[in-house]
Order: structure tokens, then C-alpha cells, then sequence
């Protein structure tokens, strides 16, 4: 659209005007207005007490609800942001289409009560997101991304329709509810079968560790796509095993075997971070690990922590991707320094990080018992500890600060952290097993031991001695190989 | 043959391959140049085409550009014929048209697969070594060099297969050559070499920029070379099959003295675009009215040469009795500088200039309640980012502190998104922050105690220098009680090209300090009787101030920190003034943007605070000619923002010194800026950098697309396009305008060589009006000839041709 012809003796430029997206405009407002409505929902249940059903078809719960305000607001601040970061683009009704599209879908799965409805939806956003990331029609090396991450989300959609087959086949019903209520009478080697279809499943679309590489190749996406993925969809996983949960969480070997996966992913995507010096692919990276210790969470029985850590970690990720632009600033090269924070600063520290343990247990209530909350109250305590340390280290910060600061630092987030957990478990009181904290075994004494010694690891530097690890890591933490750059020329978005 | 002549050979072929790779400079310091530099010594459509070969990008427009220029006026249909009938071509235009789009090749890469692979391990490997300061856990054995590093690693790269030990693979990257070109002969290496750079032009123009920069401190401590990269390559395409001499005929020399009809469509655009900028300035009366006729304005203002500066400056002149000039941003004073409490200097000058001082901001006498509170505050938020990004780094305490940390960055989300322009309000809250100008002064004064690679501040002579040459090449004859040296900056958040938006006379830094040092120094006392004894009449009433230009907003901020007693009352008036002149050219560049709100200051605040905007302003996109000579040429023209502008006047320069300088320095930095704009615009992924949409910065030195490989370089799609296909830079070559004696301009061309190189073959057009000969345009017709162009008479129709051998 060009504005009308000039005056031919003006040495103006001549206007150049976007048409403005309709449907960009329709969808914000649609998106917007179905949070307003999920808040209301939220808000009917709490005071209302009631739960919405459509016998076997669809359950509003809190589960459902809480997914619901999370995903419409995520995908509102999407939605607001694009209206102005997508303008000129030449796809720009594709992008919204399709962004609303997966927002319904997202919201159909947290609903969904019939199994066909669930696989249908769960399938529907994958193929949304895949869409997305292929967002840029004309370049070679974002279809190629679009069609890696189709092919993992086809998979896991055919894990889980599988297995959801195989589980009303059996059970003799369509409902999800019903499934997961009966489950305790189904045969062992079943059990064991959809276990592990669900566990693939949520695995794949949570990126966890080794089936990142869809993740890590998906930098093609808009930033707004993105984010919503980082912030969205790869919760999915996680939603997936809190509606599933009964089936497994009295199995101590299928709990341990979440705590094994979503710690090596926590671990390997935080030292896959390490090494990247890309924005994008370091939040691809850092999100690797993030899910890990979701699903972490979900092998401590800790549904609800494992709901909140997919809030809040959204907030923080959606954050950092639609922020990635800020990211290039002028530096200095230098050696990490090392200031000693002496005795005191030690005494300090070990006692704030123990007192900011004991208040993660006294508003949680997680690790009051000798269970598998204390592994989470250990990772509250080394943060606080490190957090608290990295304070007292700052040689610029004046000590009036240090000590202001310093109880501002363990307590309010804590606090803070406290009060969303205690509301989201509040909220999903209605869902079975939302807290369900497992005994403590020696898998959870290794994997904490694992914790510890990343820690210190990260803290004396051990790792860089190490030329055959920097090289692993970073080769792991590569996009696939057709979806990489190299031929600058075969960019052409425009 | 000896190694050592092998070794000199070797030298002197990757020196001469490496001319044709653009330089790319590291993303926090911007430098807009041309993509092509290398290829400036050809014709431009001979350039274009083996730039073609050698890295797949367009030299011309896209006919659809063409099109829309045809269709709405642009090309004037005269002066397009007239060019086309000088070409002997003679259909209509719009079969040419027509024409031009179905010759419109789709060029395919070719590109086989192991090489390919070769770019792809050697990308990872350059992205880990050139990183500067992103990586937690960096590239071990860096300060070794880049090819000592990688020897060391790459026997663990399962992607290199057949490497077992670093002692597989030659100790020195010369001698790793002369392995793997021991089957070409000598007289085949250059060609392979320009093939083998050409490959990733991102990575091989940031090595080669630079390895050339001797004060790079990454550099020092990270050593690389275009010789260790092709080292590194050539064993890669060893281990990994690839052809070494690759298949493709070397480049051929393409000499043709056919004009290309998209470069006939091109002149007869930019000679409609000169036509109407010379039908636009006024033609000056050959008497023009002296100094001493005209009123004292109250205040002159010094503006950057910069396009922008251009709108502002007609809106202060509207507002009242202004004046103002332009100069080259930097104010002429090539500079290191360090600002407060920054652990990086940064050379504020022109990149074809070396910085000559050392400049560092320091806290001023009597101003330490201020100096503390900023030191607090900058203390508290740099502990803060240390402290989150040790915590984010930390395998165990991740997790824990993006739980607590998460309803925070929500907030933020949602104020951010939903309440952009509240963020620049809550931004500018400086009542606990004052900005570093308020309480610090630039360290002008030589200091022989401070030891450095530069010496620090700057002696007598050369502050009286500076502040002469100003005034010479500006033609300066009369002071205002007050003087304002105005640099530039931009104000963008979210935004990875923001040094591309600051000013390009200091090399991609914001303008302020340099236009501090240079009030500092005219109104040293000293330097005020220095300059009288030269004949500079500096009233004493006058005082030199500093301000800073917000391209963005447009608000021009003061920094009147140290202005005497007795100007406050002139320095209020102009402070008013500024305000209006803001609403006045805000409302005109909000003209050309999507705005959302109908308050124009408010809609460029909202830009220049948004994190969702991708074109918080324009830049310099636009951009066609450079205008040198007095404002009285131009002051009654709307220019649009389109034109670069220098104060020259012609009777203070009667030998051609001020010219010459003029020329040489600013003309050559203008050519840059354009023919960036020129080819980012052609071609944006060859030579821009793509949609900001899907970029990924990385290391703090670039930009990948997606996932990354080679860098890429140069302005993003967003600068130059409202659209996907709609650019609203015009792609038009550098028209320069000269008030000035042809003679004068021909004897700075006869000394210049490479002035005459850039016109001789078309990378800028140049027109002189004769202010000797009734201000009689002359249009440079290469060879040092002209050709006048009396009124009455189209550009076509030459009466006669003045030669510049005659002239003499």
C-alpha cells in the first residue's frame, strides 16, 4: 500500500503506511477477553466451590482454571507485544492465527475429560507450534526447524494417543477421569506400558533431555513465538503428568524415574548454558533445565510446586526472550573474579541460607517431614546460600545496603514464592495427588548429593579443567545441522 | 624456494584475497560502511557484479522497487527517458519494466554439502572464540590465539572425524597451509583464499576489522587472524572432504562498459531526486547579505552532519532568532573516550581517523553529594545483575531463584507490554539517579602523570586546533552570546542495533562528549586569545555550552552545568525554545510511523521506552545527498530529513583548506553511511541483517538469524522497510552539493585520488554550484569534467563542457 503520488517537485520521501491487521486486533481482543473470563472462572470456584463438568467430554477444575488464566495471560502479553513487534512482517495474520489457535488448543487440553479430545488438542498445538517455528515461509533453514520440531510432536502425539487408546481400551471408558480412577485395578505390565507412552510423551514436548534438539533448533520462531513456547507449550509436559498422576505416583520406581530424568536434564541444560554465548540458544538451554526440574518436582510427588515452577519460570522466561534484544553490551575481557567473603561473610551466609530454609519450610510446609520435601528445601538453601554469599562479595555495594538487602533477600522471595505455592495448591485442592511427597530413598541422597557437588562445582570453577567436556557440551548443545545459517544469503524473509 | 618466501607468499595472497571482504564491525559500536569498500576501485556495475559472484547479493533494487518509484513520482519521466536514450535504449518504460522483472533470476546457493559442513563446525567454532563476555564458561586456551585454542580442542569434536591428537595437526596455521596447499600451485592460492573468506562473510569481515584494531582489547587478549581462520578452514575441509579449490571458476574480472538497465533506472532516480533538491535550495543571493546587516541571533546551536539533524534544526531556526550550523559530530576531536564509573573506552571519531586522545569523564570539583548518590544507585543495580546472573549460572540455585524471582519478571511483563510509555516515564524518574553529566567534566587537560597506550587529554595547541578548524570549515564570522555544540544519540530499548542509531562520526557513540570537549575548550580562557589573535572575534559576552540531540524524541538536553552568571535568562529562552522545536519536529517524523497516539512527543517517548518496537525511529533511512556549503542554501527547503548538511562558506576559504577537509573527511563518511543504507536495503540478508524478529545476538558482537552459522551484518529489515517488501529507504547512491568554485572543487579532486576513484566510477554523483558563475549548477561528468547546466535548459541538453585541464 502506497500512500498517493507526490508532488513531483518535493524531495519527500513518500509515505509508506501499513495496513493495519484486522485480525491482529480481533485476536488481542479476543485473547484478553478469555482471560477475563478464565479469572472469572478461577475466581467462581473459589468462592463458588463448584466444579464444571461436561460428563466425559470436559472437566473445569482447578487444574484446568489455573492453566487456563496462565496461558491466556502468557499468550495476551504475546498477543499485546506482536500487535507492534510483528508490524510489516509479511505473514503477520498467519502469526496471530495461529497463536490464537494455539491458545484455544492449549486451553482445550487443560479441559479435555474425553481421551480422543485430549490427543486431538495435544497434537493440534504441537502442530500449531511447529507451524510457528517455521514462521518464515521463504527461508530454507526455519522450514527445516518447523518440520524437525513436527516430526517430535507427531511422535509424542502418537505416544500419547497410543497409549490413551490402549488405557480406555482396557479400563472400558473414554473419560480421563474415570481412566485415572480406576487405574489401581488395571494389570502391572499395562500400567508399565502407558506409563511409559505418558512419560515419553511429556518428555518430547517438555524438551527434556535427549529430546531437546527440537528446543535448541527452534531459534527460527518469532520472538514472540517464542516466548509463548518457552512460557506455554513446554508446560505441556508437566500438565500431562498432573492429570495423569494417580496412575503412577504410588509406584516408587516410576516416581524415581522422573527424579532421575528431570535431574539430568536440570542438571546437563544448566552446563549446556554454560558454554552458549547465543541469547537465544542460552534461554533454549536454560529452559532444558528448567523443565527438568519441573519434572523433578513431579517425581517428588510435588504437582503443585511443579504447576507454580511452570508460572513463574514463564513470567521469567517469556521475560528474557521478548527482552532478547538488550542483550549486546560493550565488555571488558576478564577473569571471573574471585573475592573472599572471609569467616564472617561465611557465618552470615550459612545462617541466612538456613534461616531462608526455615522459612521456605514453615509458609510450604515442604520438607517439614523427613520426605522428599527436603530435597526441595536443600535447593532453597544452597540459592539462599550462594544469593546471600554473592551479596557480601560485592566490593561497590555500600554495607548500609548489604544489610538491608541481604534480609530483603531471603525473605521476600521466599515469601513471595511461599504465598503463590500456597495458592496454586489451594487451587488445585480439587485435583487428585497435587502433593503427594514420596519417602526419601537413596535416589533422591544421590541426586542431591549431585546437586551439591554441581554447586560447588560452578562455584570453585572444577568443570574448567576440562578441554573433552567444553567440546561435549558444546556440540550437545548445537541446532540440527539443516536448520543452521551458514549461507547468510539463504535468510530472505523479505 | 625458502619457507620463508612461501611464508611471505602465503602473507601477501590472504592481504590481497582480503580486500574484497567488507570489514564488520562489532554490533555495540555500529560502523555503517560499505559492504563493498573492496570493490570501490571498479565501476560500480562491475563492482555489483562480482560482488555477485563472489557472495550471492543483488547490486540493484528490486524492479518491484522500481515500480512503485515509477508509479508515484519518483523517477521523473524526462529525465528517465533522456537517461535511457544516452543508453540507446528505446522501449517505453513500462515494457522496461516489465522487462526487468522476468530477467529477474532466482539465484540458488550452490553450495555442496561437505562444505557446508565445513562453514557449519567452523561457525562453532568462531561463535565460541570471538564471544565477548557471554559465555559463563568461555572457549578454553583463548589467549593462545584462535588457532592454538582450536588445535587444542578440536581432537574431542566428534564433528571432525579422522583428528586424534593436536599433534595430528600442524603446530603453526602458516604451516597447516603450506600442508594443504602443497597440491595448487602457488599462482592458484589468492583464488582460493578469496573463495575460502567468502564463505562466511560475517565472521571472516568481524576477524578481519578486528585484527586490524590494534586497541581492541579482545583482540589483545584473544588473538586472531584472517591466516589462523583459513588455517583452521583448509584442515576442516581436509577432515571433512571438502574441495579446497572450490569448482567455481575464481571470480572473473568483469569488465564491461555496458550499462545494466537497472543501474539506467537507478541514475534517472537519483538525477530526479538531484533535480528536485536543486529546484529545492534557494539559489543564494551572489551578494548574500553580510554578518553585520543581520541581527545577533540569540543563540548559534552545532549540529552533527546527520540527516536527522536536519528537522530539528529548521523547527529551532522556526522558533526564534536561531541559528545553526552543522559540522562532523564528533566535533573534530578524535577521541578515546571513557565515560564515569565504564570499564570500556570507546573511540569516538570516525572510523577512517585514529583516536588521538584519551578523554575520561571525571566527577567535577564540589560535586560529591551528587557523585555519592550516583555511586550508590549504579552500585546497587551492578550488584544486583552480578548477583542474578552468578545465581541463574549456578546448576543448583537455578531453579530456586526463578521461582523467587518469577512474580517479579511478571510484573514487569505485563508493565512493559501494556504500558510502554509509563516505562519512559518510570524511566526518567532521576530524582534518585542523576545522570553522569550533571556531576562530571571531561578530563580536556594534557596529563603527562597518566600512562597509557594514548596520552590523556590534550595540549594548548591543540585545543586552539580543534576549536579553529571548527570555525574554518563552518566559515564562522560571528559569535551569539551563546554557542551550543549539539551532539546526537538515540534512546531505543530492546534494540541489538541501538549504536546504529547514535551518531556515525563518532563510530557508532553518542555525540555529547565530544561536543563537551569542544565547548570545554572554547571557553578556556587561553584558547578564547588564541583564537582572537587568529581573527575569530569572540565576543566576551559569549559562552560555549554542550548539548545532546535525542534522535528519538527529539528533546535536546543542555548541559549547561558550568555556565557562567548572567546567562541564565538566554539559556531559559533557548530552553523553551528546544521544547517547542520537540513538539514541532516530532510531529513531523511521526508523520511517517504507524503512531498511536495523537500527542507526538508522547508517541516518540512511548518508541524510544517500548520494548516491542522495532522502529523507534527511523535513523538515517532516507538518506540521499549531502549538502555542503552555508545555510542559506537550504534554510528555506524541507528537506525531510534526507540530507546530510555541512556548513561551508566559500569566501572564508579562499586557498580551498576548509574544502579539502570537507571533502576528504565528511563527503568520504556520508558515502559510507549511504552505501550501507544502498546495499542493506538491496539485499538485506547478504548485506542487512534480516528481520529483528527472528534475530539472535551473540556475544555481544552480532547477530545470528535463527540458529545461527555465519554473522550477519549490517542494518536490520525493520531500519530500512515499513514492510516486508515496501522499503521506505530509498536505495539511491550519494548526491553530493557543493556551494563552492568549480575550480576549487577540481583542485581538491586533482590532489585526491581516491575522490576521484568513488565519483570516476559512480558510487557518489556530484553537482557544484559556482557561486563565481551565478551559482550555475555544474554536474561532474567524471575526468575531472563538468558540465553546467544553465537555466532554462534541462540537465540533458549540456551547452558546453567545462574541462577541468582548462580550467587551470
Amino acid at each position: 500500500m502506497t500512500g498517493q503520488p507526490h508532488a513531483n517537485d518535493s524531495v519527500q520521501l513518500p509515505e509508506t503506511t501499513l495496513s493495519p491487521s484486522v485480525l491482529s486486533r480481533a485476536t488481542t481482543a479476543g485473547v484478553w477477553a478469555l482471560f477475563v473470563l478464565s479469572s472469572v472462572a478461577i475466581a467462581v470456584s473459589v468462592w463458588g466451590g463448584y466444579e464444571w463438568h461436561l460428563s466425559g467430554y470436559v472437566v473445569v477444575d482447578g487444574l484446568t482454571t489455573v492453566v487456563w488464566v496462565v496461558v491466556t495471560f502468557f499468550s495476551g502479553i504475546v498477543h499485546s507485544y506482536a500487535r507492534r513487534y510483528m508490524a510489516g512482517d509479511a505473514r503477520v495474520d498467519q502469526f496471530f492465527g495461529r497463536t490464537f489457535g494455539f491458545t484455544l488448543l492449549v486451553m482445550a487440553v487443560a479441559a479435555a475429560d474425553h481421551v480422543a479430545l485430549f490427543a486431538a488438542a495435544w497434537l493440534g498445538m504441537g502442530l500449531a507450534m511447529a507451524s510457528l517455528i517455521g514462521h518464515a515461509r521463504g527461508w530454507d533453514q526455519a522450514r527445516a526447524a518447523g518440520s524437525l520440531a513436527r516430526r517430535y510432536f507427531v511422535a509424542d502425539s502418537g505416544l500419547l494417543g497410543g497409549t490413551l487408546a490402549l488405557l480406555a481400551w482396557t479400563t472400558g471408558t473414554s473419560s480421563i477421569s474415570s481412566i485415572v480412577a480406576r487405574s489401581g485395578s488395571l494389570p502391572s505390565d499395562l500400567v508399565w506400558l502407558a506409563i511409559g507412552g505418558l512419560f515419553l510423551a511429556a518428555m518430547i514436548r517438555s524438551a527434556l533431555f535427549p529430546f531437546h534438539g527440537w528446543l535448541l533448533s527452534s531459534m527460527t520462531a518469532p520472538t514472540p513465538a517464542s516466548a509463548l513456547m518457552h512460557a506455554g507449550f513446554v508446560n505441556a509436559g508437566g500438565i500431562l503428568l498432573a492429570r495423569f498422576a494417580p496412575i503412577f505416583v504410588d509406584l516408587s520406581t516410576a516416581m524415581a524415574l522422573l527424579v532421575v530424568v528431570g535431574a539430568s536434564s536440570a542438571l546437563l541444560g544448566q552446563a549446556l548454558l554454560l558454554v552458549r554465548s547465543d541469547v537465544k540458544r542460552k534461554l533454549g538451554a536454560s529452559t532444558v533445565a528448567q523443565m527438568g526440574f519441573m519434572i523433578l518436582q513431579c517425581g517428588l510427588g510435588f504437582f503443585a510446586a511443579a504447576i507454580t515452577h511452570l508460572v513463574l519460570h514463564g513470567f521469567y522466561k517469556a521475560y528474557l526472550f521478548l527482552f532478547s534484544g538488550a542483550a549486546v553490551e560493550q565488555t571488558a575481557p576478564a577473569e571471573p573474579a574471585r573475592a573472599d567473603v572471609g569467616l564472617s561473610g561465611v557465618v552470615v551466609s550459612l545462617g541466612a541460607a538456613v534461616g531462608g530454609g526455615a522459612l521456605f519450610v514453615a509458609i510450604t510446609g515442604k520438607g517439614a517431614k523427613l520426605d522428599s520435601g527436603a530435597f526441595l528445601t536443600l535447593v532453597v538453601v544452597l540459592t539462599t546460600l550462594h544469593a546471600t554469599r554473592d551479596v557480601l562479595k560485592q566490593s561497590r555495594l555500600p554495607s548500609r545496603f548489604k544489610l538491608v538487602g541481604l534480609p530483603l533477600i531471603v525473605v521476600v522471595p521466599i515469601a513471595v514464592y511461599g504465598f503463590l505455592f500456597n495458592a496454586v495448591s489451594a487451587l488445585l485442592a480439587d485435583v487428585p495427588m497435587t502433593n503427594a511427597p514420596t519417602e526419601l530413598t537413596a535416589v533422591h541422597l544421590a541426586v542431591g548429593a549431585l546437586f551439591v557437588v554441581s554447586y560447588l562445582a560452578a562455584e570453585f570453577g572444577w568443570h574448567r579443567s576440562s578441554r573433552r567436556l567444553y567440546v561435549a557440551l558444546l556440540n550437545l548443545s548445537q541446532p540440527a545441522p539443516e536448520t543452521a545459517v551458514t549461507t547468510t544469503e539463504d535468510y530472505n524473509d523479505a | 624456494m625458502t619457507l620463508d618466501d612461501t611464508k611471505t607468499h602465503i602473507v601477501n595472497s590472504i592481504e590481497r584475497a582480503a580486500e574484497n571482504v567488507g570489514s564488520v564491525w562489532p554490533l555495540h559500536s555500529f560502523v555503517t560502511a560499505n559492504p563493498l569498500s573492496g570493490f570501490e576501485d571498479r565501476p560500480f556495475h562491475e563492482a555489483v557484479a562480482e560482488a555477485e559472484q563472489l557472495f550471492g547479493g543483488r547490486g540493484y533494487p528490486h524492479p518491484s522497487v522500481f515500480r512503485r518509484a515509477w508509479g508515484n513520482g519518483q523517477i521523473d519521466p524526462e529525465v528517465l527517458t533522456a537517461e535511457l536514450d544516452a543508453n540507446g535504449i528505446h522501449e517505453a518504460p513500462a515494457t522496461l519494466l516489465d522487462e526487468m522483472e522476468t530477467t529477474e533470476s532466482v539465484s540458488a546457493s550452490g553450495t555442496d554439502s561437505s562444505t557446508e559442513e565445513v562453514d557449519r563446525v567452523l561457525s562453532k567454532w568462531l561463535t565460541a572464540f570471538l564471544d565477548q563476555g557471554n559465555a559463563e564458561w568461555p572457549m578454553p586456551d583463548r589467549e593462545e590465539g584462535f588457532y592454538a585454542a582450536w588445535r587444542e580442542v578440536a581432537p574431542y569434536d566428534g564433528e571432525i572425524p579422522g583428528c586424534a591428537s593436536p599433534s595430528d595437526l600442524p603446530e603453526t596455521p602458516i604451516a597447516a597451509l603450506e600442508a594443504m596447499l602443497s597440491d595448487y600451485p602457488q599462482g592458484a592460492w589468492e583464488a582460493i583464499f578469496e573463495r575460502q573468506l567468502a564463505a562466511l562473510p560475517g565472521w571472516t569481515g568481524f576477524i578481519k576489522q578486528r585484527a586490524s584494531d590494534d586497541a581492541d582489547p579482545w583482540q589483545s587478549a584473544h588473538p586472531i587472524s584472517l591466516t589462523e581462520y583459513l588455517a583452521v578452514r583448509l584442515l576442516l575441509a581436509g577432515f571433512l572432504d571438502a574441495p579446497v579449490r572450490p569448482d567455481e571458476p575464481a571470480i572473473e574480472s568483469v569488465e564491461n562498459d555496458e550499462i545494466p538497465l537497472p543501474e539506467v533506472w537507478l541514475t534517472a532516480w537519483e538525477k530526479s531526486h538531484r533535480d528536485r533538491l536543486l529546484a529545492a535550495v534557494s539559489q543564494p543571493d551572489s551578494e548574500m547579505a553580510t554578518a553585520d546587516e543581520t541581527a545577533r541571533p540569540a543563540a548559534q546551536l552545532v549540529f552533527c552532519i546527520d540527516t536527522r539533524s536536519e528537522i530539528i534544526r529548521r523547527h529551532i531556526e522556526a522558533v526564534g532568532p536561531y541559528e545553526t550550523h552543522g559540522y562532523a559530530g564528533f566535533f573534530g576531536v578524535p577521541m578515546r573516550y571513557q565515560a564515569y564509573g565504564s570499564d570500556v573506552a570507546v573511540d569516538a571519531c570516525p572510523p577512517i581517523l585514529d583516536a588521538q586522545h584519551r578523554i575520561t569523564d571525571r566527577p567535577a570539583e564540589g560535586m560529591d553529594s551528587r557523585q555519592a548518590q550516583y555511586d550508590r544507585w549504579q552500585g546497587v543495580l551492578g550488584a544486583g545483575k552480578k548477583v542474578l546472573a552468578s545465581l541463574k549460572s549456578n546448576a543448583a540455585t537455578a531453579f530456586s531463584f526463578v521461582e523467587n524471582v518469577g512474580a517479579g519478571y511478571g510484573a514487569a511483563l505485563a508493565a512493559r507490554t501494556l504500558l510502554p510509555a509509563r516505562v519512559y516515564d518510570a524511566l526518567h524518574d532521576t530524582d534518585h539517579a542523576p545522570a553522569d553529566h550533571e556531576f562530571c567534566e571531561p578530563s580536556v587537560d594534557y596529563n603527562p602523570d597518566s600512562v597509557h597506550a594514548l596520552r590523556e587529554g590534550l595540549s594548548l595547541d591543540e585545543k586552539v586546533e580543534y576549536a579553529r578548524t571548527a570555525f574554518e570549515l563552518m566559515g564562522w564570522e560571528e559569535f551569539a552570546r551563546l554557542v551550543v555544540f549539539t551532539g546526537h544519540a538515540s534512546q531505543t530499548t530492546n534494540n541489538p542495533f541501538d549504536s546504529s542509531l547514535d551518531c556515525g562520526a563518532c563510530a557508532g557513540n553518542p555525540g555529547g562528549p565530544n561536543a563537551r570537549v569542544l565547548a570545554t575548550l572554547c571557553n578556556d580562557a587561553d584558547v578564547k586569545t588564541e583564537l582572537r589573535e587568529r581573527g575569530f572575534d569572540i565576543p566576551a559576552d559569549t559562552v560555549f555550552l554542550a548539548a545532546e540531540h535525542n534522535t528519538t524524541t527529539d528533546e535536546v538536553t543542555l548541559f549547561d552545568g558550568e555556565a557562567p552568571e548572567g546567562h541564565e535568562e538566554d539559556i531559559d529562552r533557548l530552553r523553551d525554545a528546544l521544547v517547542q522545536a520537540q513538539a514541532r519536529a516530532t510531529t513531523e517524523r511521526t508523520e511517517s510511523m504507524a503512531a498511536e497516539s495523537p500527542d507526538s512527543v508522547r508517541e516518540t517517548q512511548r518508541r524510544a521506552a517500548d520494548w516491542a518496537e522495532t522502529r523507534p525511529e527511523w535513523g538515517l533511512a532516507g538518506n540521499a545527498s549531502f549538502v555542503i556549503g552555508p545555510r542559506e542554501l537550504t534554510e528555506e527547503a524541507q528537506l525531510d530529513g534526507r540530507t546530510f548538511l555541512h556548513s561551508y562558506d566559500w569566501r572564508t576559504d579562499p586557498v580551498g583548506d576548509a574544502l579539502e577537509a570537507i571533502m576528504t573527511g565528511p563527503l568520504v563518511v556520508t558515502q559510507w553511511i549511504n552505501s550501507q543504507y544502498y546495499f542493506a536495503t538491496v539485499d538485506n540478508a547478504v548485506y542487512g541483517s534480516g528481520s529483528k524478529v527472528t534475530q539472535n545476538p551473540v556475544g555481544n558482537v552480532g547477530v545470528f538469524q535463527g540458529n545461527g552459522g555465519d554473522l550477519m551484518t549490517g542494518l536490520p529489515l525493520q531500519s530500512l522497510y515499513a514492510d516486508t517488501d515496501q522499503p521506505h529507504h530509498q536505495p539511491l547512491r550519494l548526491t553530493a552539493l557543493i556551494h563552492a568554485p568549480v575550480e576549487q572543487v577540481t583542485e581538491v579532486l586533482r590532489r585526491h585520488e581516491q575522490l576521484v576513484q568513488l565519483l570516476d566510477n559512480g558510487w557518489i554523483q556530484l553537482t557544484v554550484l559556482d557561486p563565481e558563475q551565478d551559482n550555475v549548477p555544474f554536474h561532474y561528468q567524471g575526468r575531472l569534467e563538468w558540465e553546467p547546466v544553465r537555466s532554462e535548459q534541462s540537465a540533458v541538453d549540456p551547452v558546453q563542457t567545462v574541462s577541468g585541464e582548462a580550467a587551470d
